[in-house]
């Protein structure tokens, strides 16, 4: 018989901010709930080594949703999104993952988000501190300085561009098989999707001033930054580490900005001891 | 170090290397274009025409032509030509973010090409390193 994998996909109809959206997400496994978010311009196939890792699944229900737009979560029906430009904010983002959370009636879950994700994750620990019991920031920073966005949606420059730059974005000592799936992955959203998600990574994310305010009696804060990411460096992470009093910072090495696809055997001996201590810890 | 696209006895060795590399044949399909590399004060011009790269010249005059080019200090390029390369310096993009490598001139030919010319440098550091 051929190999079935044990992971299921569904669809859940929520509303954020008004608007009603069909949104897609794998699942597998019966405990703790860890959410997992894609970074900007790709989808929840980034995850499919954790979904399919059995030491998690032991201990964790992992859940894995295409943002809307993303992935097998198509734009909504409701609006004529083709006569607008593609933005992320951060409010969007945020009111998404706690709207998804609810939606599937989660009680208290972990977060894991990986570049944008990875932001996201220390915006959901100063803004939702409640609604999370613990948050994991792959690629996270302060604030990421920004570059010209115009090229990665330009009428004479194809995908080729954004899924070559993403491949740069990993590192050579990760398996080139898994490299290239996380670049092919890249080369298939709309073109306006990945440079729409960089305006919340470059321009709404910017936790200068605040990120000391985050409180991590309430929530729980893991960061995890791999050493080949030639835009969020450890020394990038580490600033912001320094910053949120509590918060534990592991540096990866070998893996650059996408560790969860381009090197997951390497990535799972970062990642689990923050999942089993979190396991351990009573929520808080 | 001598760098292997300014070294006149290499030259032959890089271009058939490129030219033959298959991921090389398959992102430069379709391209003609002229792109300048910059090692210090030493430059050279690669001239692609229809996928192939036809001459890399070296001991270039004023009334060169040329769409765009990538420049960098000798140590930038020694770095990125390691194999592996070191952190930061592991590809044409990374080094663009690091500013240890700069892309200038026309950037929309330069993003339009950005994979044939991004396997060409990766096939370069292949080539420098003997494999």
């Amino acid at each position: 018989m051929a190999r079935v994998e044990p992971l299921i996909g569904k669809y859940v109809h929520m509303v954020v901010q008004g608007t009603e959206y069909r949104v897609y997400f794998e699942e597998r496994g019966n405990g703790i709930p860890l959410v997992c978010q894609h970074t900007a311009g790709s989808d929840g196939r980034q995850w499919r080594h954790l979904l399919n890792d059995g030491d998690v699944a032991s201990k964790y229900r992992v859940i894995v949703p295409d943002l809307p737009y993303h992935g097998k979560s198509l734009p909504p029906e409701s609006i004529e999104w083709w006569k607008e430009d593609y933005k992320l904010s951060k409010s969007f983002f945020i009111d998404f993952h706690v709207a998804f959370s609810h939606a599937l009636d989660l009680k208290k879950p972990v977060y894991i988000g990986c570049s944008m994700g990875g932001h996201l994750a220390v915006d959901l620990a100063l803004e939702k501190p409640d609604e999370f019991r613990a948050v994991i920031g792959v690629q996270a920073a302060l604030h990421s300085p920004g570059v010209t966005i115009e090229w990665f949606h330009h009428p004479r420059i194809s995908n080729d561009f954004r899924a070559t730059a993403m491949l740069g974005m990993s590192s050579q000592r990760s398996p080139e098989k898994y490299r290239r799936e996380c670049s092919w992955e890249y080369s298939q959203s709309a073109p306006s999707v990945f440079p729409g998600d960089l305006c919340y990574y470059f321009l709404d994310h910017d936790l200068r001033g605040k990120a000391h305010k985050i409180d991590t009696s309430r929530i729980s804060v893991y960061l995890l930054t791999g050493e080949y990411d030639p835009d969020t460096s450890h020394d990038v992470t580490q600033e912001l580490a320094n910053q949120i009093k509590g918060a534990k910072f592991t540096p990866m090495t070998g893996v650059g900005h996408f560790g969860m696809v381009e090197n997951f055997e390497s990535f799972k001996k970062y990642l689990m001891p923050v999942l089993d201590e979190i396991a351990r810890a009573k929520p808080q | 170090m001598k760098i292997c696209f300014l070294d006149p006895s290499k030259l032959e060795r890089v271009r058939a290397g490129i030219n033959t590399d298959p991921e090389f044949k398959l992102a430069a399909k379709y391209i003609s274009t002229d792109v300048l590399l910059g090692v210090d004060d030493s430059e050279c011009i690669f001239k692609v025409r229809e996928g192939v790269i036809t001459e890399i010249k070296l001991d270039l005059t004023p009334l060169d032509a040329w769409h765009f080019s990538i420049r960098g200090s000798a140590e930038s390029w020694g770095k990125f030509l390691q194999l592996p390369p070191p952190p930061s310096h592991n590809s044409l993009f990374g080094t663009m973010l690091r500013k240890t490598l700069r892309v200038e001139g026309d950037l929309e030919k330069a993003f339009a090409y950005f994979w044939a010319v991004s396997r060409m440098l990766d096939v370069m550091r292949q080539l420098q390193n003997n494999k």
